[in-house]
């Protein structure tokens, strides 16, 4: 009965977790490099980078990422000549939204480092950004890991509601399919392939972990 | 080699440091004693630039490195110009401050090669040099957590003469070292001072100042209150401040 219906439709189903990942790994690559701009503006001495940095957290932070997906895709195209299809809309939301999460965990990380590493940085003759170039933020990676694999996994799940603005990623893969069959059964191999995407990338947060705990 | 005019310092209300005048020549051992709060840390910390004076002027080599008049910045020193300085400062902390993400080689030749810019095969002869003299050359691969508080401050020293310093500072080099750690590091600065080295060690070591300084300053309450030869403070201290504190921990 299901169990045929489900190895038939497993190449679409597979193609949307495909797509899952891929939105996920790119939206924290951008979110990362976001992240860490926000977190060096949060924790500049300069009034005004920091306000700014501050205001886009609690703008990011306090809608809701529907919102914000929505906002990119219909919204914006109203009052501005800018225009997003879905795909670049999805990229953009989901950096946006987990680069104002990211700031924050990474701005914690940095300034949980002994104060003595930049001081003995400085001692030694380098700069503030050189400092926290080689000293500070390498030290700040191990702590970044666990809260960033946490939203990883957050970013993975979430990704789901790129569905809204037609991206066929996995949860809309599953639902197209059940619609058009009238047989939920398809949301079974949906939540196990969830289950072993995000078991595979706790793993991989683990051993990078490890990794970077050798010297500590 | 330092000289610092009528330098105060104070953190928001507090006064830390009231009216200190102060010179050090070169190849002079100059150890800083008095009871904990009385800011000898401070007077280390302000001449690199850890801290920024709120009056008086620093002046490091020659060069006028602060200044400040009436607490305004009268002298516009670029961020350069006081990393330039403060290389020229070695400085080695109470707590070590080792890179812990290093290696005991890549600690001492990070400043050299990132900042000085010099190039690796020379940063890399004279890091093996300097392992040596503080007798540390089986650790070069080792990170600083796998070392004994002892072996990390002598790292920490060998750090610091990688940049060619032509002053040290010590800021309680040995507090934070079981007791039989302190002899091995003693013993790397005694061997720095006789090699000439001009040092500024705040220390509660009374041996030490007593054996290897030329000048010692006792510090109470933010201020110098005596400023003398070892044997002089020890035995003939002419301040009744002096003379309560030493009677206390000798």
């Amino acid at each position: 009965m299901g169990l045929q219906k489900i190895i038939t439709a497993m190449p679409a189903l597979l193609q949307g977790a495909g797509l899952t990942i891929l939105l996920t790994l790119v939206s924290i690559f951008f979110g990362l490099i976001l992240g860490l701009l926000l977190a060096l503006g949060r924790l500049s001495k300069n009034a005004f980078f920091d306000r700014l940095s501050q205001f886009y957290i609690w703008l990011f932070r306090g809608t809701p990422l529907l919102l914000q997906i929505f906002f990119i895709y219909y919204a914006l195209p109203t009052f501005t000549p800018i225009t997003f299809d879905a795909l670049p809309t999805a990229f953009i939301a989901l950096s946006l939204n987990s680069g104002a999460y990211l700031a924050e965990i990474i701005r914690a990380a940095i300034q949980s480092i002994d104060k003595g590493q930049m001081e003995a940085a400085k001692a030694l003759g380098m700069r503030y950004t050189q400092a926290m170039r080689r000293i500070v933020i390498p030290q700040s990676y191990r702590r970044l890991i666990p809260p960033t694999g946490n939203e990883f996994i957050a970013l993975l799940k979430d990704s789901s509601l790129v569905s809204v603005i037609a991206m066929t990623e996995l949860m809309r893969t599953t639902s197209l399919l059940s619609n058009s069959s009238g047989n939920a059964v398809y949301y079974i191999p949906c939540a196990l392939l969830y289950l072993a995407m995000t078991t595979i990338f706790t793993f991989v947060f683990s051993k990078l972990e490890k990794k970077y705990s050798i010297s500590e | 080699m330092i000289k610092l005019e009528n330098v105060y310092k104070s953190f928001g209300k507090l006064e830390v440091l009231k009216n200190i005048n102060l010179e050090v020549t070169k190849g002079e051992v100059v150890c800083i004693i008095g009871p904990s709060g009385s800011g000898k840390s401070t007077l280390l910390r302000c001449l690199n630039h850890l801290e920024r004076i709120t009056e008086g002027r620093t002046i490091i080599d020659g060069e006028l490195i602060d200044e400040k008049v009436k607490g305004k910045d009268s002298l516009k020193i670029s961020p350069k110009k006081v990393a330039l300085v403060c290389a020229e400062l070695g400085m080695v902390f109470q707590r070590f401050n080792l890179f812990p993400h290093l290696t005991v080689l890549e600690n001492i030749i990070e400043a050299p090669l990132t900042v000085k810019k010099i190039a690796r095969e020379i940063v890399m002869e004279e890091a093996t040099l300097l392992l040596k003299k503080v007798g540390l050359e089986d650790k070069k691969d080792e990170y600083p957590s796998r070392l004994s508080g002892g072996q990390q401050q002598r790292v920490a020293i060998a750090r610091a003469l990688a940049m060619n310093p032509k002053i040290m500072l010590f800021d309680e080099p040995t507090s934070a070292l079981d007791p039989e750690l302190v002899g091995e590091v003693l013993e790397v600065m005694k061997q720095l001072a006789r090699d000439g080295m001009t040092m500024l060690v705040v220390t509660h070591e009374m041996g030490f100042a007593r054996e290897v300084a030329n000048r010692i300053i006792f510090m109470d309450q933010g201020q110098i209150i005596e400023d003398s030869s070892p044997e002089e403070i020890f035995s003939n201290p002419r301040q009744e401040r002096t003379k309560s504190f030493l009677q206390k921990i000798l």
